[in-house]
């Protein structure tokens, strides 16, 4: 096996460049789809995704291996970038960038509706609880239980797939 | 409280939807040392990891690749001793400390906030130097005022109207005038010149005009401009339009003089 991925980041906090070069090629694959998925335009999902290697390079050290794997770390790194672009994008006011309405296959479409829906709008839309529930008409309660019921069937799913 | 709460709580905190009071509020829950909702978290960021995976593949362009590796290999040395690091973990650190938890949690709940720090750091720097310009202006405005009431103070301080005359007859200036000390113009009414052009004071002795300031007028049409010491008498103090950089004798028609 190649290095793991927790190690090439403790190469990466010590300078090492190859590393970093070795994580890009395993790990942009794994967030550039993500990143494209939120921000649409592709030139603004290339500035992203460049932010957010060179940012691991430089956080690189914060990395803890006990908090979670080296997935869901770069994951939550590029979702939040991705995130923020977004609400750029979308304060220029230019073209309100639609949160999703498209199919996923897998997981994601194994979920009822409803809980299906709140999960894209927050994951890949970066709405917040509040602004899902005034954009759906539904009660702040009936959007939280929905997150919540989905999320873990997604984990439950997660786990019985190889 | 009971615990189910926090549990719901956890599931949009991890979509990053949990927002307000409930945030903090789950924050310091978390912050306690919650050990169901820390393995709840991280479950649920795992899984959503997992959803990334799934979605369609898509190659990113090369030049990304190439831009990374090109400022990694930029970066100086060891990055512990950076400056960028030592702020990072004071954050991190700041963040423990409010919260004032194990490291481990903190840690859990900073690492989200980690990537916008830079951001925020931007913005700070964005507000401390339009601050900073802000502060110049005062400055600038105070030094005048300061000038001015000192030139009000002193008995040998005469004031000078310049009227208007030419192409702007309804421009109009006093000039606060200490032959030893210098002086303050102040200017109304006077129209911004045109592109490449600026206003020129001049004062007049026994028919001899000579430089005294180039100025411009803000978009009110206003001046307020430092006058420097001049020693022999002045007959006349007169305002031409000229070329952008001043000339040594005026060429341009007089926008304002005083009486004689």
């Amino acid at each position: 096996m190649a290095w793991a991925g927790a190690e090439l980041i403790r190469r990466m906090a010590d300078g090492d460049a190859d590393a970093c070069g070795v994580f890009y090629d395993r790990y942009a694959r794994l967030t550039y789809p993500l990143v494209v998925r939120i921000v649409r335009d592709p030139a603004d999902a290339a500035d992203v995704l460049q932010q957010v290697f060179w940012e691991v390079w430089q956080a690189a050290a914060t990395y803890d291996p006990a908090r979670g794997s080296p997935e869901a770390w770069i994951v939550m790194r590029a979702r939040t970038r991705a995130i923020d672009r977004l609400r750029i994008i979308r304060g220029r006011g230019e073209t309100f960038v639609a949160p999703v309405d498209e199919a996923v296959a897998g997981a994601l479409d194994r979920l009822p509706d409803a809980q299906r829906e709140v999960i894209e709008l927050a994951y890949f839309g970066g709405l917040t609880q509040t602004e899902i529930a005034e954009r759906l008409e539904q009660p702040l309660g009936t959007v939280k239980t929905r997150m919540r019921l989905g999320l873990e069937r997604l984990r439950e799913i997660m786990k019985t797939t190889p | 409280m009971s615990h189910e709460p926090f549990e719901t709580q956890a599931a949009a905190y991890a979509l990053g939807a949990l927002d307000g009071d409930e945030r903090a509020q789950f924050e310091e829950h978390l912050a306690r040392g919650c050990a169901a909702c820390v393995a709840a978290l991280r479950e649920f960021d795992e899984t959503l990891a997992d959803v990334a995976r799934e979605l369609p593949p898509t190659i990113p362009p090369a030049h990304v690749k190439t831009t990374v590796m090109r400022r990694v290999a930029a970066t100086p040395g060891r990055r512990l001793s950076s400056r960028r690091w030592r702020s990072m973990r004071w954050a991190v650190g700041t963040a423990a400390a409010v919260v004032g938890v194990s490291a481990f949690v903190a840690g859990l709940v900073a690492s989200r906030y980690e990537a916008r720090i830079g951001a925020m750091a931007r913005e700070t720097a964005a507000i401390r130097a339009d601050l900073r310009a802000q502060e110049a202006a005062l400055r600038d405005r105070l030094g005048v005022a300061r000038t001015v009431i000192a030139l009000l103070r002193d008995p040998a301080t005469r004031i000078i109207t310049l009227r208007g005359a030419g192409p702007s007859p309804t421009a109009s200036a006093r000039l606060l005038w200490h032959a030893r000390e210098g002086g303050h113009l102040f200017i109304a009414n006077l129209p911004p010149p045109s592109p490449g052009k600026a206003y020129e004071l001049w004062t007049i002795s026994s028919g001899q005009p000579r430089p005294a300031g180039v100025f411009t007028v803000d978009g009110s049409g206003q001046a307020s401009q430092p006058v420097a010491a001049n020693p022999g008498p002045v007959d006349v103090w007169a305002v031409t339009l000229e070329p952008e950089g001043g000339v040594s004798a005026p060429t341009g028609p007089v926008v304002l003089a005083s009486s004689r």
